[in-house]
């Protein structure tokens, strides 16, 4: 495992390089946060933010989506033929991605890459992508990653890994993509292994300790479902929630969407769009019975997903990396990190 | 909202109105093909991704 | 200010104990700087929980829409207003709420502080008029009045119209507010840039709907976004659809708004979209004489039709 130095005074120069073989994200200062947007040229990303506002799952997942197009007009030849959109999967490279970003694509694989099941446009994006992350030096109050199953140096999903030393990134190689992605840049200069190991080990430890928000998640795997679907906080837990989208869009493990097709006089295309299980039609049939009807059903559902069914079926930990998002955005307040402790102490409660 | 005061326009015309309706109605066209198609708020095929 | 809490206390525990009301509807203290959570009291225990402080900015009168039982709410002017048209709309019945009046002087404005301060902010600690932020690295005093949001900097119905009970003294009502600038500001540009100008602010939006769902105003069983025999409004992210949804929200709301913020202030993007139910209230102001939720027995405009409604735009 080598060691690459990238020294930023001719970051750009690297950067100019990839431009010609990668779409570049960064993040970038919009008003008064960051978000990931596609650079242009000469365009840098900001790597001084703490993180983006929106996470860059939008990337690789898009909010909005066309998958098919058609016509009904009988003078085209292809009427009346579902026709695939034509998608640009050219080789995309994301740069300044936190880990628990990062680690967010892999939960969310579970679910777009099953044996039964592969979807094409999700995976099409993914293998085209190069994760170039940025090690966390100072985490955020809300940050609770070590305890949601990763950490401000985890690498898992990453292909390479920026650590920042003063004057140079250390770029740590995880991958083969990874070496590709520095090879064309042209960024070669390798460091001593041993001891730019030894000090990423310590200011790792250091970045892990800053962090001073955790949640336990010991118990939710061995209570009873039912235990907790019927436990008499949920009422008070839901009681603020104003059933907006916020949590469920700026959450890069969310993945839930709605498909629909738009029509425009004879010809149309089929799209799909992301979803929240917070809104009340997510789960209206067909029939007009709806399941989750109420506020408490639908708040419910959302922490059981992430903190109890997600973690039953897969079994690799919550459904969460704590990056904070949800706590810091949510328009009333609903913190995650108080229902996983009002959820695991429940646990002990009925032992 | 963004849209030129003459492109929407209201009036009062009874069904026993004839003559007027006709006016309005040729009044109404001539000055909306002045001001060309509307590109303001105009739903097509969705722009995105 | 700071001292209504025990006021509002006082009065929550009495309504509880000689069940006046079922439940009391406040804020209890939030998890992260700035934010306060919608909290309610069944029990006098409960009630130790209540807060007030100047991050109160939710409108709380979204919680008690097809509730049944007995409901004591606090309400700052502006949700005052609101219950008042909750009252004209036959959304809730008078005698179903007991109305805690809590005269305000204003709250502060979460976002404009962060984007005052490189990093993170860790605490914020609130006095009668000013408040001190504290973060990684610094500390500053911040006048109260210079941050204060928008919608409150420009208040001039700060007591409640309607209560049954008072926290406090009422306070000076502002007069000699222009309300309206920014919009006459948008108004003058010729509608090209006003197009671009929308374009631009709603830019960011993501859908999530917070605005809408923030609302006390917004309480359809079935929102015409949500619409789909036929579908009026596109869900994506098309600028089109985007613009409509909010376009369309804000004429929903037009001679009912009170300009209480929560809409703003609920925005996880930050978008002023303010801006469009301030100039559907100036026009209903300058076409109606007609101003929201003051008075629980007048119809409002766009429900009755007086001989004198302007129609000078009907040729």
């Amino acid at each position: 495992m080598k060691i690459v130095q990238i020294n930023k005074e001719n970051w750009t120069d690297g950067l100019k390089k990839l431009s010609e073989i990668y779409r570049l994200f960064g993040p970038v200062k919009e008003d008064d946060f960051h978000n990931f947007k596609e650079l242009e040229q000469g365009q840098l990303p900001d790597l001084n933010c703490l993180n983006t506002r929106l996470s860059p799952k939008s990337i690789i997942y898009p909010q909005s989506e066309v998958m098919f197009e058609y016509t009904l007009d009988e003078n085209q030849k292809d009427h009346h033929i579902l026709k695939e959109v034509k998608k640009d999967y050219s080789p995309q490279a994301v740069i300044g991605i936190r880990p628990c970003d990062a680690k967010a694509f892999a939960l969310v694989r579970l679910n777009f890459d099953t044996p039964e099941h592969q979807d094409p446009y999700w995976l099409k994006a993914y293998e085209a992508t190069t994760l170039v992350g940025l090690a966390c030096e100072s985490p955020c109050s809300s940050c609770f990653c070590t305890t949601a199953g990763c950490g401000p140096y985890h690498e898992e999903e990453l292909d390479l890994l920026l650590i920042d030393s003063g004057d140079q990134y250390w770029a740590k190689i995880i991958t083969d993509k990874g070496k590709v992605f520095l090879k064309a840049a042209g960024w070669t200069q390798t460091v001593d292994e041993k001891t730019a190991l030894k000090e990423i080990k310590a200011k790792k430890q250091a970045a892990e300790d800053k962090i001073c928000s955790t949640v336990n998640t010991d118990k939710l795997r061995e209570i009873e479902t039912n235990e907790l679907y019927n436990a008499p906080f949920w009422e008070e837990v839901s009681f603020s929630c104003i059933n907006c989208g916020t949590c469920t869009y700026v959450c890069p493990t969310c993945w839930c969407f709605d498909i629909q097709d738009e029509n425009l006089g004879s010809s149309g295309c089929r799209m799909r769009n992301w979803d929240s299980c917070m809104y009340p039609l997510f789960t209206a049939h067909g029939s007009g019975h709806n399941p989750r009807d109420t506020k408490l059903h639908r708040v419910r559902q959302r922490f059981m997903h992430k903190l109890k069914y997600y973690v039953d079926k897969y079994d690799t930990g919550i459904q969460c990396v704590g990056c904070g998002r949800c706590v810091r955005l949510c328009p009333v307040n609903i913190d995650i990190r108080r229902v996983c402790e009002l959820m695991n102490s429940h646990a002990v409660m009925t032992d | 909202m963004g849209i030129e005061p003459d492109r929407l326009q209201f009036s009062w015309v009874s069904s026993a109105e004839a003559t007027k309706f006709v006016q309005v109605a040729t009044e109404v066209t001539l000055a909306i093909k002045d001001l060309g198609p509307n590109k303001n708020l105009v739903k097509t095929m969705p722009k995105v991704a | 200010m700071l001292s209504y809490i025990d006021k509002i206390k006082e009065i929550s525990i009495r309504l509880l104990k000689e069940c006046r009301v079922e439940m009391v509807i406040g804020f209890r203290k939030g998890t992260v700087p700035m934010m306060n959570e919608p909290h309610f009291a069944k029990s006098p225990e409960d009630v130790e929980n209540f807060v007030w402080d100047s991050n109160c900015g939710i409108n709380l009168c979204n919680y008690f829409t097809n509730r049944g039982e007995k409901i004591g709410i606090l309400a700052k002017g502006c949700d005052s207003r609101n219950i008042v048209t909750h009252i004209i709309e036959n959304k809730i019945k008078r005698d179903q709420l007991v109305i805690i009046g809590v005269p305000c002087k204003g709250m502060i404005d979460k976002r404009k502080i962060s984007a005052m301060f490189e990093g993170e902010i860790g605490e914020v600690i609130e006095n009668e008029n000013n408040i001190t932020v504290k973060g990684d690295g610094f500390e500053k005093n911040l006048n109260k009045k210079d941050v204060l949001q928008q919608n409150c900097a420009i208040c001039i119905h700060r007591n409640p119209v309607i209560h049954d009970e008072l926290v406090g003294e009422l306070v000076e009502e502002q007069i000699d507010v222009d309300r309206y600038e920014d919009v006459r500001e948008i108004e003058a540009l010729p509608p090209q840039e006003k197009a671009t100008y929308f374009e631009k602010l709603l830019e960011p939006c993501i859908r999530c709907y917070a605005c809408r769902n923030a609302c006390p105003l917004c309480y359809c069983p079935t929102c015409f976004t949500d619409e789909s025999r036929p579908q009026w409004v596109g869900k994506g992210q098309d600028p089109t659809d985007v613009s409509t949804f909010h376009f369309l929200r804000a004429y929903h709301c037009a001679g009912r708004c009170t300009d209480c913020g929560a809409c703003e202030r609920s925005c996880p993007v930050g978008i002023n979209m303010r801006v469009f139910t301030k100039k559907l209230e100036k026009d209903c102001l300058e076409l109606f004489e007609w101003e929201a939720g003051l008075d629980p027995d007048v119809r409002p405009p766009l429900d009755t039709y007086r001989p004198g409604d302007p129609d000078e735009f009907i040729k």
